[in-house]
């Protein structure tokens, strides 16, 4: 009966697809080495960057962190391609080679960038997504070989889903609902960083002591309202959408302080992808790694500034519960 | 088969009017150990309650009821330090209990359906650290396969009790009668059901394993210090309860969620596809085991 259900569900979902022009997008990805200046000392990550068309490890620009954002449409049919060569930053045996796993995706195991579930496949290969209706929102695509080391590198970033209008193209809203729209967008993708991962390999018993040093929003450091991570030249009365995505690996906090420092409302729509069944407004909203968040925040009618903010806390709590903050990223939004 | 038996369970309850049970346990508090196999496991001396003298397990023995049920629990503390028990949310009394085969009962009537962790709350969570932790479990008066009285249904049921454990400056200090310095807890072991991964990626009382469409309600008990915030592949889960809070329904759809120290959870975990997923926790140490990777706090979803 349930099988029935579900039957009848995905056929529905299959005719609702075919009204939008479903997009396949194919992109090749590399891995590349590269280093970041954080707190006036230098740090080795690995990074992905768009191979471009030239293909198996061509020229198509320099690798980053955090890698290419990817945006697609629901009913799109995403081909992410991964080449590993000869010129490929890696670790040696058993932690050889790397993977991307689509995260939250939810995808079959073959498409998944888990080595131990896929036959350790690690050179290279093609990894295939068609999100399905509803299923708009932040997600994340990082490396899934020895995790622990090759996520710290930097081998991360973003994909977001997106709903589209009948001729295919993008339209402003977090999802198909009108009460999504929004005027501006941007994408905070949170990740810190123990330098010490970054030069230890194997199973070493650095990977058993995580002590962060350096804590990023999308690969900046944002340590102070006058110089922010995330600058946004938005508008009076406008709504701005956040996709936090936490590649992190600590707790933390989003808040948004006026320039008063009283935090702001927002009202989050979406979490890891799925439409929250009644979307909350609140003042403040924990993302733990691994999880996303899509909120959106309706500036003020008056001339002033945001600071959306990110707050980096330890995994162990005080007495009172409460957690000790490591740092604070800025963000900053004029209108 | 399964409906059969919920038929059966049923009409035995309609027979007894669904009378609620009186319900006894033991647990004796012993010096013990722990041991993670695999490449980069170790023996960690442990203190622990168990069935039996002499015969600690890491987590304590899960105590089930159902809702309603008259609840004896007698604690034999064979230690010679002290030591409580303490239902987090259910019990109160947190004084000890003496030293060198002290005993004491707590009786109390089972609450509401749902996940609780007990412990032992004193001596500044050395005692918790060392092992003395574990579920208590509330099933529907009905003992129907619940999460509550008309709430979802599951087919299998899961329990996790995630926990760490930092060896070199709190186990084997504590073990020789050391002072544990307390401020500092940096944990190298993370387990779940005191498994390392490789153990518990085997496990069949801790993997999700079912066929197309089977519901699992995962009970996740966190007895450690530290957040654990624990990634499912595979699917989306629905989340039941939090703290022992019913959410709203219908349920909110994660794929990840952080579980602070002492916290509960219960979410559904529905099988919609065929494949092999890991399940662990996301933050980087909590992977492996004294840094070998995939020997921490993870599982499998075996879904067939």
């Amino acid at each position: 009966m349930k099988k029935l259900t579900q039957a009848i569900l995905l056929a529905t979902l299959g005719l609702g697809t075919q009204h939008v022009q479903a997009a396949t997008i194919n992109k090749s990805f590399c891995v590349g080495s590269l280093s970041k200046t954080l707190s006036g000392v230098s740090v080795n990550f690995w990074g992905f960057r768009d191979c471009g068309s030239g293909g198996m490890g061509g020229m198509g620009g320099s690798a980053t962190v955090p890698g290419p954002v990817l945006e697609i449409g629901t009913g799109d049919t995403l081909n992410l391609s991964l080449s590993v060569n000869m010129m490929t930053p890696q670790e040696s045996s058993p932690y050889n080679g790397h993977t991307i796993h689509l995260h939250g995706a939810d995808v079959q195991t073959s498409e998944d960038g888990v080595p131990e579930t896929n036959g350790n496949m690690v050179n290279g290969d093609t990894y295939t997504w068609t999100p399905l209706d509803g299923h708009e929102g932040s997600y994340m695509y990082h490396c899934h070989v020895h995790t622990v080391k090759h996520l710290e590198m930097g081998m991360y970033s973003a994909i977001i889903v997106r709903p589209k209008n009948t001729s295919g193209a993008f339209i402003n809203q977090l999802n198909v609902s009108t009460a999504t729209a929004y005027d501006f967008s941007q994408n905070y993708i949170l990740s810190t960083v123990d330098p010490a991962y970054h030069t230890a390999t194997g199973d070493s018993t650095v990977f058993a002591d995580y002590n962060p040093s350096y804590f990023l929003i999308a690969g900046k450091e944002g340590k102070t309202t006058s110089a922010p991570a995330m600058t946004l030249a938005a508008a009076k009365s406008k709504k701005v959408a956040f996709r936090l995505v936490g590649l992190h690996s600590t707790n933390s906090t989003f808040e948004i302080k006026n320039s008063s420092g009283v935090a702001q409302s927002f009202k989050v729509y979406i979490r890891d992808g799925r439409a929250l069944p009644v979307a909350k407004t609140v003042t403040s909203l924990d993302i733990s790694p691994g999880q996303r968040a899509d909120l959106i925040a309706t500036l003020p009618s008056t001339t002033g500034t945001w600071y959306p903010q990110v707050t980096y806390k330890k995994l162990r709590a005080n007495a009172d519960g409460t957690y000790p903050a490591y740092a604070t990223v800025y963000g900053k939004v004029t209108f | 088969m399964i409906k059969k038996i919920g038929l059966y369970v049923l009409l035995l309850v309609a027979q007894n009017g669904a009378e609620a049970a009186v319900r006894n346990f033991a647990l004796h508090i012993d010096n013990g150990s722990l041991t993670i196999t695999g490449t980069g496991g170790t023996t960690l001396s442990v203190w622990g309650y168990g069935e039996s003298a002499g015969l600690p397990t890491v987590p304590a023995p899960t105590l089930t009821v159902n809702e309603g049920d008259t609840v004896n629990v007698t604690v034999y503390n064979h230690r010679s330090a002290q030591h409580n028990f303490v239902i987090k949310n259910v019990t109160t009394d947190a004084t000890a209990i003496a030293a060198n085969n002290g005993s004491k009962t707590y009786s109390f009537t089972a609450p509401a359906a749902g996940s609780y962790v007990y412990s032992d709350t004193l001596n500044n969570n050395i005692n918790r650290e060392m092992g003395l932790y574990g579920a208590f479990l509330v099933r529907p008066a009905d003992n129907s396969n619940t999460a509550w009285t008309g709430g979802p249904y599951y087919d299998h049921e899961k329990i996790w009790v995630v926990s760490e454990m930092d060896k070199p400056r709190w186990n084997d200090v504590a073990s020789t009668g050391g002072a544990v310095a307390t401020a500092t807890y940096k944990p190298n072991y993370f387990m779940i059901n005191g498994l390392g991964g490789f153990d518990s990626m085997m496990d069949n009382n801790t993997m999700i394993m079912g066929t197309l469409w089977q519901e699992t309600l995962v009970r996740v008990v966190n007895a450690g210090q530290f957040s654990h915030s624990l990634h499912f592949h595979g699917n989306h889960f629905q989340v039941l309860s939090i703290n022992g809070v019913r959410q709203p329904t219908p349920f909110e759809e994660w794929d990840t969620i952080n579980i602070p120290p002492m916290a509960t959870a219960e979410v559904l975990y529905t099988i919609n596809q065929t494949g092999d997923y890991p399940m662990h926790v996301h933050t980087a140490q909590a992977e492996g085991a004294n840094g070998v990777y995939l020997n921490g706090a993870a599982t499998m979803i075996m879904m067939h």
